[in-house]
């Protein structure tokens, strides 16, 4: 839930050593009591130099929102929404229209709502000061409403800037006050701006006052969504309860200011992080105890039993213990047992646990000092990646949290019905003058037409609704099949059936794909890491085509190390199978056909392809990946096309640690991948399409003042005489939009193909979305495309085409995937690389799909 | 009115810790020493001190009065369940509610406390209210203990900048003489017993001047009277609730069968989960499975001892794993939430799948092995 911070690094200054503040844990906190917040001081001017930069000049800052009683948590605050970043104004082309015209009409309704004031509503914001200045914010508010009876009773105030939804009679007000010291202050309230509906600041603010809504509701907040804690679902096999909630957000969209809610599950833990060591540590043993409590709890994002705030684990102090003292903040030091006696009343039982480690983020990003938390004390939200990797548990899960859309739309229309029958939330909603349409919007999308889909001269119609080819492509040649001449087959003793059944299988399948295969060279292992390493080393030749290993466990080292061994210091593509997978026989000549398919495209094979009407186009793909665990390093994938069908590409990797810009790094990629695709087409491309996936809320201002300049310099520095189209599209899959088709009365699925362009787009941005997958269960999620960047002078229509045909062109799915193939693949060699090889594998390498 | 904040402001350099903090230290020890389940705070602000209460485990019902609703509801929301308070209901009930009101108006919601508290509440009365206020207090709502503290007057000219009161709602500051006459005969009159203290102490040398804040602490000095009288006192609600929130507590049935069925199904699948993998290593293995390291797995220690001592041994048939209710009763958290074996079956009744006499947990692992 937490979105990972920093994923550009763009802004982030050096920060402080983690270990420096280990060894000192009389420097830990505890995290404070409510009554013991700090001030807001230091925080509010490090938003407004934020602010401030964000704005485009011209347009006065109002700042200070931060500081309402509504915080948000953490004392964080991101522009989540990247309001303020006008991309559009830039593209001549998209001014007058962004909206494409093919396809097939289809009705739609979505998850937003529009918000509407009454008319000539506006937003009147006046600076306070006083006279003599008072410090403290809280005796500056009390100061200020004893004159509620001028003010009047709805205002939202921070110190220093003061909201009102109605203007006082003149614009400035002198207003006396007396403190209890008898001294006389003199408040003056100043007019200093009347903010219309649509203003940046007036959407921050009515996302600050839907919070306070929400909150009125009785809903619990952890991290940016709100749960309703009275009704949860308990999932006793897997110790796990799920809270439904919602997430909210209210901007300004084409043509209407609308809130964009769903419904959101948060999946929180029945179990203490003490109960977790405890089982990790009968599951482990002791000596990997420690290493194995790092990886599973390093990264997630803890509640305290005690006040209602989210901590993330960064690290764990095994040299601490609830005995250990930390400095207060009067200079006195104490012990956590007996600082959560006194102050809670808590009694920790196990006083020889470790203490778990957060990091305390203020301002931008830096790392203001580390909290101590205690593990008995903290309850896990969220799954780890090894919950996600274990079936029956994600099942089960599925069957609350996939809702259908007639389910999702009722549960969504539950919490309107709450707005509506709560009488508090309706005064607050009047007071402001402000009120909101209970019913969804509906407007009318495209259906693009279905690609067609050739493979070895032939062309394939499939059901497009099923978004799928699997079956009228089985057993059709592939458009070039890689031989395999010379392959290893390694296996321990228990797997040997198991490899003879699926060299078998594969010589069954491989014929009709136009495979040709020669007998393995079939190796027995001892079941070792180093047993595997010493094969390898001895029997792996140049000519070796591609080395198969059966792994009987999942445990990761041993895969980390082969396709360590094999991306680096051997580059020989690989194919790692897990024992278990072969053992069922009726899925053995499927699994076989998937394992062809796959190690073909490993070695530099192509399966099918689609028309692409563009020509010298070169696509490109990034993605990031974010090492959470180990030194905490960020990987950008980079994957580029390298022939005119794109069935072919380019790939590299940059690695980074932490604060380091990912961008140079970028540069270079760009820079050889335009070498590599002159070599392959005798010249350089004349377009260019960057697909940028991995950014997160807030981070498309570093993206288009950074990355995208630095794309241009690349592109430069080439030629002076080389100036080639460029496009760039941010994508994102994380999207709160959700459509509904209205078909035969009930709420469907919109078909994969579905393109929106309207009504629920950014008025500021040249943007669309696409829903290009099925889904089998659950609600369909549209990806959403930015195109921040465009010298390709194409109709909006050719773009949106374009993108929803390169979601046919992932080898690994025989379908349509979420987003455009380049980027699925960088995703896939940044996972391999931040997972398993933690730095840039051979270069040798880099024009096969090795990383599937 | 926010009066904790100024006069911290004014004495944050006199006290350590603060004042007020003193003064909720002392409510604190109160509770600890008396153990008393209702509590009430009369003039509760902004909430701090239920706050700090709502952790007190002896409390189970703790009440807030205030003439200002905008100020309680400033931060009621902190005395509002956690997240966790739902994850891991605990073993008391509580409920917290705030009522807007006046302490010179009687509301059968504040019958039957056993601590009243009223810190820093009477100086802000008017004449009119404070008169009311011993009738209310004493006489209707008849705490076991009643807490009062106000400014000590003598103290104030230690307190630089101070002219007439401490604060400018205040309308009057009693010496230590007022105080205490007001209090002794409030006290006769209801038939209480009370005591003078104060948090605060006077510089050294001074100690006639007495505690800067003074505290009585009166006690009943006639016993419970139990509902009878109290439904002799009908008087009509006049305060507003303005907020209650009933915390999750294993006292619900609702909440105790949600934790009772977590916990079996829980336990269930742990042994379930030990008998399996057992299986799998002997058929797969046999020779090793004497390598098992018994020592630090607590949990299969505590089984086998279990199994030898009184037969209640899980076991497999045909696709359907059995592990008796006798087991699993027997682990030490399911007994503690359930009491008795009769409570476990009608807890779980219908809830988990049970074999056909309902004597053991039955899980189906056929599907189970499809899937791996």
């Amino acid at each position: 839930q937490q979105g990972a911070p920093g994923q550009l690094h763009g802004r982030q200054q050096p920060q402080q050593q983690p270990q420096q503040q280990l060894q000192q844990p009389q420097q830990l906190h505890v995290p404070p009591a409510q009554s013991e917040e700090p001030g807001g001081h230091g925080r509010l001017r490090a938003y407004e130099n934020i602010l401030q930069e964000r704005r485009p000049e011209g347009l006065q800052v109002s700042s200070g929102l931060q500081d309402l009683s509504l915080r948000d948590r953490g004392g964080r605050r991101r522009d989540f929404h990247d309001l303020g970043v006008n991309t559009r104004q830039a593209m001549v082309h998209v001014q007058e229209s962004k909206t494409g015209f093919s396809g097939k009409m289809i009705k739609l309704t979505t998850n937003h709502f529009r918000l509407t004031s009454r008319p000539q509503w506006a937003l009147y914001q006046y600076h306070v000061c006083y006279s003599p200045d008072m410090e403290a914010r809280r005796l500056r508010s009390v100061l200020l409403f004893q004159h509620e009876e001028t003010i009047g009773k709805t205002h939202a105030f921070d110190g220093s800037i003061l909201f009102l939804p109605k203007k006082l009679d003149s614009k400035v007000t002198e207003l006396f006050s007396r403190t209890r010291n008898g001294e006389d202050v003199k408040i003056t309230v100043t007019l200093t701006n009347e903010l219309p509906p649509t203003s940046p600041t007036c959407l921050q603010f009515y996302n600050i006052i839907f919070r306070r809504l929400l909150k009125m509701l009785n809903l619990q907040q952890i991290g940016r969504n709100y749960y309703n804690p009275s009704d949860p679902v308990s999932i006793p096999n897997h110790r796990l309860m799920v809270w439904l909630g919602f997430t909210s957000s209210i901007l300004q969209y084409e043509e209407n200011i609308m809130l964009c809610a769903d419904v959101s599950h948060k999946v929180l833990r029945e179990e203490t992080v003490l109960d977790t060591m405890h089982s990790l540590h009968s599951q482990v043993g002791e000596e990997r105890f420690r290493d194995t409590c790092a990886k599973e709890l390093i990264g997630l994002i803890v509640l305290t039993k005690y006040n209602n705030r989210t901590y993330r684990i960064d690290d764990i102090d095994w040299d601490n213990s609830p005995k250990g003292t930390f400095r207060k903040s009067d200079g006195s030091e104490m012990t956590f047992v007996e600082y959560y006696k006194k102050q809670y009343n808590i009694e920790i039982s196990d006083w020889m646990q470790p203490v778990l480690i957060s990091q305390v983020k203020r301002g931008r990003g830096n790392i203001q000092g580390s909290v101590a938390l205690i593990p008995e004390l903290c309850s896990l939200t969220g799954l780890t990646d090894k919950m996600r990797s274990d079936f029956s548990m994600m099942k089960d899960l599925a069957i609350h949290t996939r809702l259908p859309p007639e389910q999702r739309q009722r549960e969504l229309g539950r919490l309107l019905t709450y707005i509506q029958k709560d009488d508090n939330v309706q005064k607050e909603l009047r007071n402001w003058g402000l009120s909101f349409d209970y019913k969804s919007v509906s407007f009318t999308g495209r259906v693009v037409q279905g690609e067609k889909i050739f493979q070895s001269g032939t062309m394939f119609d499939y059901n497009p609704q099923f978004a799928d080819w699997t079956k009228e492509t089985r057993g059709v040649p592939l458009i070039r099949a890689v031989p395999m001449d010379s392959w290893l087959l390694i296996y321990t003793r228990r797997n040997y059936d198991v490899a003879n059944t699926l060299l078998q299988s594969l010589f069954k399948v491989t014929p009709s794909m136009g495979i040709r295969m020669s007998k393995p060279n079939m190796i027995e292992v001892d079941d070792r890491t180093e047993s595997y390493l010493r094969v390898l080393q001895q029997r792996v030749t140049p000519d070796t085509n591609i080395v198969v290993c059966i792994l009987s466990s999942s445990r990761k080292d041993k895969y980390d190390a082969i396709k360590k061994y094999l991306c680096t210091d051997c580059p020989i593509p690989s194919q790692c199978v897990l024992a278990r997978t072969l053992s069922k026989p009726q899925t053995i000549m499927t699994v076989a056909t998937k394992i062809a398919l796959q190690m073909n495209c490993k070695m530099g094979g192509e399966l099918w392809s689609i028309e692409i009407p563009l020509k010298q186009v070169m696509i490109v793909g990034i993605d990031c990946y974010h090492d959470t665990v180990s030194g905490r390093q960020s990987i950008a994938g980079f994957v580029a096309s390298l022939n005119q069908p794109v069935t072919r590409w380019f790939s590299r990797c940059v690695v980074q640690s932490r604060g380091q810009e990912l961008v140079d790094g970028i540069k270079a990629c760009l820079q050889t991948a335009l070498r590599n695709w002159s070599k392959w087409n005798k010249c350089l491309p004349s377009r260019i399409f960057v697909y940028r996936d991995g950014v997160g809320d807030g981070q498309l201002n570093t993206l288009v003042n950074y990355e995208v300049p630095q794309f241009l310099d690349c592109l430069k520095s080439i030629g002076t005489d080389y100036s080639p189209r460029l496009t760039v599209i941010v994508v994102k899959k994380r999207v709160g939009a959700r459509f509904f088709a209205e078909i035969g009365g009930g709420l469907r699925n919109p078909p994969p193909g579905t393109v929106v362009d309207t009504v629920v787009t950014r008025p500021e941005w040249y943007d669309f979305f696409i829903v290009s997958q099925t889904v089998k269960n659950g609600c369909v999620a549209p990806t959403h495309y930015n195109v921040v960047y465009d010298t390709s002078q194409l109709k909006p229509d050719h773009v949106q085409r374009l993108t929803y045909k390169l979601c046919h062109m992932y080898y690994n799915w025989s379908g349509i995937i979420r987003v455009p193939a380049p980027c699925q693949y960088a995703h896939k060699l940044a996972f391999l690389v931040g997972q398993s090889i933690h730095r840039e594998p051979n270069l040798m390498l880099s024009d096969r799909l090795y990383y599937l | 009115m926010d009066k904790n904040f100024q006069e911290e402001f004014m004495q944050i350099t006199k006290f350590e810790p603060p004042l007020y903090k003193q003064r909720y230290q002392f409510v604190k020890d109160l509770v600890e020493k008396y153990k008393p389940k209702k509590v009430a705070d009369l003039g509760c602000a902004d909430c701090s001190l239920l706050w700090m209460l709502k952790f007190c485990s002896c409390i189970e019902v703790l009440a807030g009065l205030d003439i200002c609703a905008s100020i309680m509801k400033e931060k009621m929301h902190t005395l509002s369940p956690l997240p966790v308070d739902y994850l891991q209901p605990s073993e008391r009930s509580l409920t917290v509610t705030l009522h807007h009101g006046s302490v010179a108006h009687k509301d059968p919601c504040m019958l039957g406390f056993d601590l009243v508290t009223c810190i820093e509440l009477i100086e802000h009365l008017e004449e009119s209210e404070l008169k009311k206020f011993p009738e209310v207090v004493f006489g209707f709502m008849a705490p076991r203990i009643v807490a009062i503290s106000t400014p000590n007057s003598e103290f104030n000219t230690l307190l630089p900048g101070v002219k007439l009161y401490r604060h400018p709602d205040h309308k009057f500051e009693w010496s230590q003489a007022q105080f205490q006459s007001w209090a002794l005969e409030t006290a006769r009159c209801y038939d209480y017993s009370v005591e003078f203290t104060g948090v605060g102490h006077p510089p050294a040398g001074m100690e006639k001047i007495g505690f800067c804040t003074q505290i009585g602490v009166f006690v009943r000095k006639y016993p419970q009277t139990g509902e009878s009288i109290q439904s002799e006192k009908p008087t009509e609600a006049v305060y507003k609730t303005v907020f209650k929130a009933v915390y999750p507590s294993l006292k619900d049935e609702k909440y105790l069968q949600n934790a009772v069925i977590r916990e079996v199904i829980f336990t269930a699948q742990i042994i379930k989960h030990r008998l399996m993998s057992k299986r799998e290593e002997y058929s797969n293995d046999p020779e090793r499975k004497s390598k098992s390291q018994p020592s630090m797995d607590h949990f299969s220690d505590y089984l086998e001892k279990l199994v030898v001592e009184k037969n209640m041994e899980p076991f497999v048939s045909g696709n359907e794993v059995y592990i008796p209710l006798a087991t699993i009763f027997s682990f030490p958290k399911v007994n503690r939430l359930c009491g008795t074996f009769e409570k476990l079956c009608k807890l779980i009744d219908g809830k988990v799948t049970l074999s056909s006499d309902g004597s053991a947990v039955m899980f189906n692992i056929e599907h189970e092995n499809e899937e791996n």
